[in-house]
């Protein structure tokens, strides 16, 4: 199993539009990361609900990412919006309880690249 | 709908800090509509609740559940077997929902996780307004079904003022103005004839001394 930065866990909540074969590549990159890594692939990222990130985070994520398709490009109009406004809620809710908002963190995308999922975990993760 | 938000998460701790097991309860009715206190807010709050404790070194137990309505025995009934085996109850409910637990569980430790703020109406998805004051003596049906006593701003039975501009509220320019809903209103439905008449102002003597209450035979059992 590969090394994450500092060993820390991530999960990352992905709208399955922006990555036609996120499937294929999503497990070629969970092989190589192992548990560190888990993925939520959502059908649109205005399905992400405020619980969802908590849950991440219960489950001992260190950093939760939530990757939206760029703003005006979303496939049902306007989850991506909805996507950015339930993370500040949530990030909100975890700023009460001593935690730093910087633990959620919004990926919205660029327009016109083509991105897979596995490019952009490496990307993330650095 | 009674409306009501989540307390800030430090006043809530503060009220579970001497309690390791604790009962989560929320109400699926007004508190629901309005995403304070239906069973996502419930699972939210236990989350935040635990992962504090976590952060904390504290040990905790967190149960969840969510009731119909917290404020009418037969659904609080379901806690009966449950509530006793938890040391604190944080209730979801609105205030009415948390005194109903608590008279018929009157040892268990309840506490309120939200402040009921108003009778209201869904405006628009995450937007909740107040609409009703639950003054007992309700004129809807003279002024086209617009309340001036919770719209208005000066609560005016006889407006309006005169002070509000481009349809806004001179008190709050945010705000439409009640008077001119209710003329506009009126005024579609060929009614505007029903502001010739000088209306009293509320029999605020209807609200009673002391809590209010409504009896009827029929509905005994």
């Amino acid at each position: 199993m590969k090394k994450t930065n500092a060993g820390k866990k991530y999960a990352i909540f992905f709208c399955q539009q922006i990555d036609k074969n996120q499937d294929v590549n999503r497990r070629s990159i969970e092989k190589e990361f192992g548990p560190q890594i888990r993925f939520f692939p959502i059908p649109c990222s205005g399905r992400i609900e405020p619980l969802h990130l908590m849950r991440a985070i219960e489950s001992g994520a260190d950093k939760v990412y939530v990757v939206t398709c760029p703003e005006g490009a979303c496939r049902y109009r306007e989850g991506n919006i909805r996507a950015r406004k339930r993370l500040l809620y949530t990030q909100n809710l975890i700023e009460e309880i001593g935690l730093e908002r910087g633990m959620l963190e919004l990926i919205r995308l660029k327009a016109g690249n083509n991105y897979t999922v596995d490019k952009l975990t490496r990307e993330l993760l650095g | 709908m009674i409306t009501a938000v989540r307390k800030p998460m430090e006043e809530i701790r503060g009220m579970i800090a001497p309690f390791k097991k604790i009962l989560i309860v929320g109400c699926g009715t007004c508190v629901a509509e309005c995403a304070s206190g239906g069973e996502k807010e419930v699972g939210l709050l236990a989350s935040a609740l635990r992962i504090d404790a976590k952060n904390r070194k504290r040990e905790i137990e967190i149960k969840e559940m969510t009731i119909d309505r917290q404020c009418v025995y037969e659904f609080i009934d379901q806690l009966t077997g449950i509530i006793e085996n938890y040391e604190a109850v944080l209730s979801l409910g609105c205030g009415a929902g948390v005194q109903a637990l608590a008279e018929i569980f009157p040892v268990a430790k309840i506490f309120p996780a939200l402040n009921t703020t108003f009778i209201g109406q869904t405006k628009e998805p995450g937007l909740w307004i107040e609409n009703c004051r639950a003054c007992g003596d309700c004129k809807l049906g003279d002024f086209a079904a617009i309340c001036p006593v919770t719209r208005c701003s000066k609560s005016l039975f006889n407006g309006p003022c005169g002070g509000s501009k481009d349809g806004n509220c001179e008190v709050d320019p945010e705000l439409p103005c009640a008077w001119n809903l209710i003329i506009t209103r009126l005024e579609e439905k060929g009614e505007l004839g029903r502001l010739e008449k000088i209306y009293e102002p509320v029999d605020w003597s209807k609200m009673g001394k002391g809590p209010r209450k409504i009896m009827r035979e029929d509905q005994s059992i």
